[in-house]
């Protein structure tokens, strides 16, 4: 060791580092190059994968990586070729099976390669920033076998070819079809470039002459059944042998050529467009044009503007249809059935689309309002519905055709005057006592204070509470008077507050003796139990039933007004009265006593008086007699009820005089408060705010508006501002 | 027989070993043993078949340890750069390096190396590798080291000074350099981390025009692949430009404002769960400290503090903010100062001022004549670090409460630090040294 170590030292030139046969790297190549041969000829069997990686390790580590990865770049494009050469021979169908096998064949070779080269691609490939192995295969194959001039364009036309077949009807092998278009897929963008979009230009031409071809010859049902099956075929395509992100691509194609471009056509169809299938319900037609044209831009709203152009054309017809307003419950039942439809059509076929039910609406509010009778019509309708003797119609009915009701009551515009009338049929069916129930009534008027609030319906509320009243006046009247009133004709009486009742006053007519003193009894127990009140008979609004006998000892009982009452109680110690005589002895008003006169005496079945001469119509000098003779196969016999009738021309004319006139201080009052806060506006902006505060019970009238401000200008609420003559300014 | 067949023996160097195919299913079918294994390459064996591999025995018993257990256990005569060359022709170094270390917790950390730095003067900046390697900038060069630690070729800018880097993956660097005077050069680049080579240089436009200029500081968002430097041009082109990462294309400039410096920034910091960017610009690059939160969407500050106003009445011994960084989980920005004071901006409210917590003034312990450098601040998963002079302090809990302290005693105060791939490397001013402190992995039982 010593001897070793005193050994002087010499510094020998660097040496490099041991030289390696430099035959070696070519002799490892040549094994590796005969493995990759080996197993493109599926002859790997007898390979060792220790020694190929081995080797193909040792490369790279000997600074070969370079060798290494040219040369499987050069070794497997020459096999590519010749696979290409292989797939280019194939004969017809069998091209597609043949590219098909050899893309399997690659892959499979394409890992066994890559699992050689494994130690390069870890450490060569990212420092010389190569492309990894599996993807140099994958863009080797795209560039010699799908880009080769001699497949590319024959690859594309059999794709297309067999899609075009599929369509057509036949069958098609899709198991191949999804491997190929899978290997599209595999190769990245190659999928989109080299097939999809020639495919979607493809698809575009061929619906367009689809659609086109049958256009002609189908109607718009069976057209529209054909473009779902159509979509329904391409998704289905899609997913079976198509990228998924194709999917939308080609539907919208297909939407575009077969709907989109056709709409119009479609749904003015003669015959069979849109406004038949709304006509004849065809729930299921609609349905589909619904979900085919939601697809498409502007397609809703093309069906929409039909469908509420019909609504709008159809409902004009019905409102200023003379035959439908002489009966007015025919008429609403008309507007509701007409609802109805629609309401079934948009929830069964138009998936309850609010746009949809919206554009119902406006179209309703539109044409109800084009009648301005529309109101009395409803209230009406309801007045039918809440009379008694409407047979077979539970409660629960009742409440059903209410809601329905109240719908139309929001379209109305003018709600004040359907007020006014439903208060004029409220009295009536109260006072006569022919109210369904009190119930059904009650909550007709909860869903008018929910629809607009406590001051609509506090007078209608005010008639319930009178008639309520009344009933326990009367009984503690009749407890009272028990003992005196004895066998006397029996009174009911309803105490009305005078306001809450659409009664005018009317003289009161001479009551016979025998109510007279029943009637002065009442009223001294009213007073004497309420003081400080006035009662009036409301003599033109009450009912009797009385008895009477005729010839042959044969009785009934007569159900007649106060009016008919007093008249045919005059008959009692006559036999002949003269018109001037029964005038003079009831006052009656003579309009009033001409009517009851003549429902007592020329009405068939009621004639219980006679008269001379025998005409129609009753005049000043005509003589009645009582009629002996008078039959009828009923012992009740109802004469001349006094019914809620459709209003005559003059009286309307007058209620709607009375609407316009509670309008003023409701205008006057919505102004007043909306200066109180504004303090000055301008005339524009009053008669807007005015407008929207009012608009749930009417559409004022601008014009109305300009008048009721100047006649507040006159009392001095407002003035006009002495600058802008414009401006209005509110005097407190 | 189905026991038999899921065995497997191996002759590795003249040693015999035998396992379980489940053992080796762990290597993964992307490695060698997958592919010695897989069926493609087994088409006529024999059942009983023993695979030969021609490699060292003693490491191959390690790594087949390392796939039983998934822990590694290197004996102490087996070199490390040996049984990671062994791991890489099997194709298990990806495993090696998981089990290398643990859980990165700065209450847990060891020093695991210390590498000395052969570059003359001052460190710029240090920063962590996703996979725990790391880069050192020092004046013009980078030094560039994987997670074995083996110094890569330096990545040199011929000169231009180096004002930060970054990495946007394992083996991409990105490197902002200072423009000379007249030289038209300075900028940004992307490096390869392995060989140094530059991939690609990024361009600044304004209105339509390349211009040179200087790049400062970085950020990265990697949720949105995005790259964020302070950047100030020739012409008043100061401000925030943004990359997209993976097409090195500028996607977005945003300029100066007044009353807020971005193109001189010290820190850009992206914060993924608000998607803004906070830019801070310090004393001593600017006598007023700007703290700002810039949301790209709005195109606007949505946040900021600054000092301006506070030190009207500026005299030496002020509370100067030093270096920040926001930490999101209690919605602040903690900021230290001179005095190695940490303090506390509340992300919540537009007109707080900074809460100092003097606290840590307690760890004072500057020697008189030692040469200091600036403190720095990191957050790492709810801890907060904190370099001041040679040490770093570890910070945890809601109160911030110091837990650990990591100090080695030479090489100088450290001037940069930095948390990432699950290690952290804190750069000596003096000795140009850096230290690796990792997380041990857990405990056996």
């Amino acid at each position: 060791m010593s001897a070793q170590k005193r050994r002087t030292f010499k510094i020998e030139a660097f040496k490099h580092r041991v030289e390696i046969d430099p035959k070696y790297a070519e002799r490892t190549w040549k094994v590796l190059e005969h493995a990759i041969h080996e197993i493109y000829n599926h002859n790997a069997s007898g390979l060792s994968f220790e020694e190929l990686y081995r080797n193909a390790y040792n490369m790279v580590l000997h600074k070969y990586g370079e060798k290494l990865y040219s040369g499987l770049v050069t070794t497997m494009t020459g096999h590519l070729k010749e696979i290409a050469k292989s797939i280019e021979d194939a004969q017809g169908s069998l091209f597609l099976e043949e590219l098909d096998r050899k893309w399997g064949e690659h892959n499979k070779a394409l890992q066994m390669i890559r699992d050689i080269m494994m130690y390069m691609d870890r450490t060569f490939v990212p420092s010389s920033g190569r492309t990894p192995v599996h993807d140099l295969g994958l863009n080797l194959w795209r560039d010699n076998i799908i880009h080769s001039s001699k497949i590319q364009s024959r690859l594309l036309d059999t794709l297309l070819d067999l899609i075009h077949r599929e369509r057509k009807g036949e069958v098609i092998n899709r198991g191949l079809m999804r491997n190929i278009t899978k290997m599209l897929m595999d190769l990245g963008p190659v999928y989109q470039e080299d097939f999809e979009k020639p495919f979607l230009e493809v698809s575009a031409s061929f619906y367009s002459g689809e659609s086109q071809q049958l256009i002609e010859c189908c109607d718009c049902g069976e057209y529209l059944r054909k473009a779902e099956k159509r979509l329904s075929e391409e998704t289905e395509r899609v997913s079976h042998y198509l990228d998924s992100a194709s999917e939308v691509k080609i539907t919208s194609v297909v939407e575009g050529e077969m709907i989109a471009n056709h709409m119009q056509r479609l749904v003015h169809m003669e015959n069979s467009g849109l406004v038949n299938m709304l006509v004849d319900d065809k729930y299921e037609d609609l349905a589909r044009m619904y979900s085919l044209f939601r697809r498409v831009t502007d397609g809703l709203s093309t069906i929409r503007d039909v469908m509420t152009a019909h609504l709008r054309e159809t409902g004009r017809q019905l409102v200023s249809d003379p035959e439908k307003l002489k009966d007015p419950v025919d008429f609403v039942q008309h507007l509701l059935d007409e609802k109805d439809k629609y309401d079934m059509i948009i929830s069964k076929s138009f998936n309850n689309d609010k746009t949809f039910q919206n554009a119902l609406n406006s179209s309703f509010e539109y044409f109800i309002n084009l009648n301005n009778r529309s109101p009395e019509f409803i209230s009406l309708y309801v007045d039918d519905k809440l009379r008694k003797g409407l047979k077979g119609v539970t409660e629960e009915d009742v409440e059903v055709v209410l809601d329905k009701v109240m719908m139309l009551f929001r379209y109305l515009q003018e709600k004040d005057v359907f007020e006014k009338y439903y208060k004029q049929h409220l009295a009536k069916r109260l006072l006569s006592g022919k109210t369904v129930s009190d119930d059904v009534e009650r909550s007709m008027i909860v869903k008018l204070k929910t629809e607009c609030g406590y001051q609509f319906t506090s007078k209608l509320e005010g008639m319930f509470t009178d008639m309520k009243t009344s009933v326990d006046t009367l009984q503690g009247f009749y407890a009272s008077q028990h003992a005196e009133i004895g066998d006397g004709p029996t009174l009911a009486v309803q105490v009305l507050t005078t306001g809450s009742w659409p009664t005018q006053p009317s003289p009161p007519c001479n009551l016979p003796p025998e109510i007279i003193g029943i009637c002065e009894k009442f009223r001294t127990y009213y007073l004497g139990t309420h003081t400080g009140r006035r009662l009036t008979w409301q003599t033109n609004m009450g009912t009797a039933d009385i008895k009477a006998t005729f010839g042959k000892g044969q009785k009934h009982e007569l159900n007649v007004s106060t009016y008919q009452m007093c008249i045919l109680m005059l008959f009692n110690s006559a036999e002949r009265l003269s018109y001037k005589e029964i005038e003079q002895a009831t006052e009656i008003p003579a309009s009033d006593l001409k009517r009851c006169l003549q429902s007592i005496a020329c009405v068939k079945g009621k004639n219980v008086l006679r008269k001379e001469p025998m005409s129609k119509d009753i005049a000043e000098d005509d003589a009645f007699y009582f009629n002996d003779k008078f039959t009828s196969k009923f012992i009740k016999v109802k004469i001349g009820t006094v019914a809620a009738q459709k209003e005559s021309e003059p009286e309307k004319q007058e209620t709607r005089q009375r609407v316009e006139e509670d309008r003023k201080p409701q205008i006057e009052a919505a102004i007043v408060r909306i200066m109180k806060s504004r303090r000055v506006l301008d005339h524009n902006t009053i008669v807007t705010e005015v407008t929207s505060q009012l608009q749930s019970r009417f559409l004022p009238n601008p014009v109305v508006i300009k008048k009721r401000i100047e006649s507040l200008i006159e009392r001095e609420f407002l003035e006009r501002d002495k600058a802008d003559r414009k401006l209005y300014r509110y005097l407190a | 027989m189905a026991g038999r067949k899921c065995r497997v023996r191996f002759n590795v160097g003249g040693k015999i070993f035998e396992t379980t195919a489940t053992t080796l299913a762990n290597a993964g079918r992307n490695s060698m043993l997958g592919a010695l294994l897989d069926e493609s390459w087994n088409v006529r064996q024999p059942e009983e078949a023993e695979y030969f591999i021609d490699r060292n025995p003693a490491c191959f018993a390690v790594l087949l340890d390392l796939l039983r257990t998934g822990e590694l256990h290197i004996p102490p005569n087996m070199p490390e750069k040996l049984l990671f060359r062994e791991a890489l022709f099997y194709g298990l170094l990806d495993k090696v390096r998981a089990a290398r270390w643990g859980a990165f917790d700065g209450n847990r950390l060891h020093l695991a190396s210390s590498v000395s730095g052969r570059a003359p003067g001052d460190g710029t900046a240090i920063r962590a590798g996703p996979e725990g390697g790391c880069c050192v900038a020092h004046g013009s060069m980078v030094h560039v080291y994987d997670w074995m630690l083996e110094a890569h070729p330096p990545i040199s800018l011929d000169f231009q000074q180096v004002n930060d880097v970054g990495y946007i993956d394992a083996g991409s660097i990105v490197i902002t350099a200072r423009e000379r005077l007249g030289k038209g050069d300075g900028g940004m680049g992307v490096f390869s981390a392995s060989t140094g080579e530059l991939r690609h240089r990024f361009r600044v436009t304004h209105y339509d025009q390349v211009k040179s200029f200087t790049a400062g500081a970085l950020s990265f968002s990697n949720a949105d692949r995005k790259i964020f430097t302070s950047c100030k041009g020739r012409c008043n082109e100061y401000g925030i430009a943004v990359w997209d990462q993976d097409t090195g294309e500028q996607v977005d400039f945003f300029y100066e404002q007044l009353d807020c410096s971005l193109g001189d920034a010290d820190k850009l910091q992206w914060l993924d769960a608000d998607k803004c960017l906070m830019v801070a610009t310090l004393f001593p690059r600017r006598d007023t400290s700007f703290i700002g939160l810039l949301d790209f969407r709005a195109k606007g500050v949505v946040w900021s503090w600054s000092d301006a106003n506070a030190s009207v009445s500026a005299s030496l011994d002020e509370k100067r903010v030093l270096h920040a960084t926001a930490v999101e989980e209690t919605r602040s920005i903690c900021v230290v100062n001179q005095y190695d004071d940490l303090g506390f901006i509340d992300l919540r409210s537009h007109a707080g001022g900074v809460r100092w917590s003097s606290r840590s003034k307690l760890m004072n312990r500057k020697a008189p004549n030692e040469e200091s450098c600036y403190p720095k601040l990191a957050t790492h998963d709810g801890q907060l670090f904190c370099s001041m002079n040679d040490g770093i302090s570890v910070f945890c809990g809601p109160e911030w409460v110091l837990t650990s302290t990591l100090r080695r005693s030479f090489g100088g105060s450290i001037c940069d630090f930095s948390i990432g791939g699950d290690r952290l490397f804190a750069l000596h001013s003096e000795e140009n040294v850096f230290d690796v402190w990792e997380t041990p992995s857990s405990p056996i039982i």
